[in-house]
């Protein structure tokens, strides 16, 4: 999200506009989810500090100093409550193994669902594939890419926010991680 | 160098696609395509982050956390689950609380007497008993995200959000 248009919104929703309230969950909070799931917390604790985030932010809204920063500051108070998870607890465990793909069903001719079923397992393969070499890269790259790949892309000023790593260094390890994953996935002959 | 560290240097990093044709930015695209389709933000999170617009509250003010034991504390060697002990501070007035298994105990300072209520979210609201001194407590451990609203006189104060 631009931060000019983040700021807005922070103003209106701090002047009461529900709708810029919901802007901005909309546009950030794939950025805290991405947070959240670089940590590899349990989907329990996962979730109670995502929300511990947002209920944060909330009371906070009025009185967050430089507004059209609000993603960084989502971003580091994620980070900050995650390691708090992880400094508290045994009770970490690995993420849930990804869930298989739901069916699309659509009015279609037996022939063409047909093809169509064998492209989207392709696909639906394909996918899980670069999921499990995704997963399998070492600590930081998995975690830089986790917040990378947030929906809308964060800003790298967000992204430092979110892992605690200079703004600098993030476009070449970036670029190194992605290589990385490459190379994995060349090597298990995906396309 | 281990495998959790960044991998080394290759020199290629200058630019966005190297001489080999390797598109970074593309790989990117397929990663989050991917995330969507198998690690995405559930929908009742979405919903609840929604919802936490009421929580929104400009007549109150924020109590701000100074003290986690979790953060701050020095470990105790020999003690296995100590409690979580947390203080809010907001202008003159103190709030200490401890958190363990069995509930949450806490004191206002300098003591005074108040009506508080724990908050677990948007909607959820329970009153604790509060004595004359401003201590008090609760046999129910807080269970994710909560907070601490007090009354004091004419002062609506709440504490800053946390994960029990």
């Amino acid at each position: 999200m631009d931060r000019a248009e983040v700021g807005a919104l922070v103003q209106s929703a701090v002047d009461g506009d529900a709708a810029a309230w919901k802007a901005l969950v909309e546009g950030l909070s794939p950025l805290v989810w991405s947070v959240v799931r670089a940590h590899r917390l349990s989907d329990a604790d996962g979730h109670e500090v995502y929300q511990t985030v947002w209920f944060r932010f909330a009371q906070h809204l009025g009185r967050i100093r430089e507004p059209d920063k609000a993603g960084s500051w989502l971003a580091s108070t994620a980070r900050n409550e995650c390691l708090k998870v992880i400094r508290g607890l045994t009770r970490l465990l690995p993420t849930d193994d990804p869930q298989v793909l739901d069916r699309i069903s659509e009015d279609r001719t037996p022939e063409q669902s047909l093809i169509d079923a064998e492209d989207q397992a392709d696909e639906a393969r394909r996918i899980r594939m670069l999921w499990q070499e995704f997963e399998e890269l070492g600590d930081r790259c998995r975690q830089l890419l986790r917040v990378l790949m947030a929906s809308p892309p964060p800003s790298y000023v967000e992204v430092s926010a979110a892992l605690g790593i200079a703004v600098g260094s993030i476009g070449p390890l970036r670029q190194r991680c992605l290589r990385r994953l490459r190379a994995r996935l060349d090597a298990r002959g995906a396309v | 160098m281990s495998d959790d560290d960044f991998p080394p240097d290759d020199g290629l990093d200058a630019t966005a696609e190297g001489a080999d044709g390797f598109d970074a930015d593309l790989l990117e695209q397929e990663l989050r395509g991917a995330a969507a389709v198998l690690d995405p933000l559930p929908a009742e999170l979405l919903q609840l982050a929604m919802d936490a617009y009421v929580l929104h509250d400009l007549e109150a003010r924020v109590a701000e956390l100074t003290f986690d034991s979790l953060v701050d504390a020095i470990p105790v060697r020999g003690v296995e689950d100590p409690p979580r002990m947390l203080t809010f501070q907001a202008g003159a007035l103190t709030v200490d609380v401890e958190v363990t298994g069995d509930g949450l105990l806490g004191q206002l300072l300098p003591p005074q007497t108040a009506r508080i209520e724990v908050l677990g979210g948007p909607a959820a609201a329970r009153p604790l008993t509060v004595d004359g001194m401003g201590r008090f407590a609760s046999d129910t451990p807080p269970t994710g995200p909560f907070a601490l609203r007090l009354r004091t006189g004419r002062d609506v104060i709440v504490t800053e959000w946390l994960r029990a």
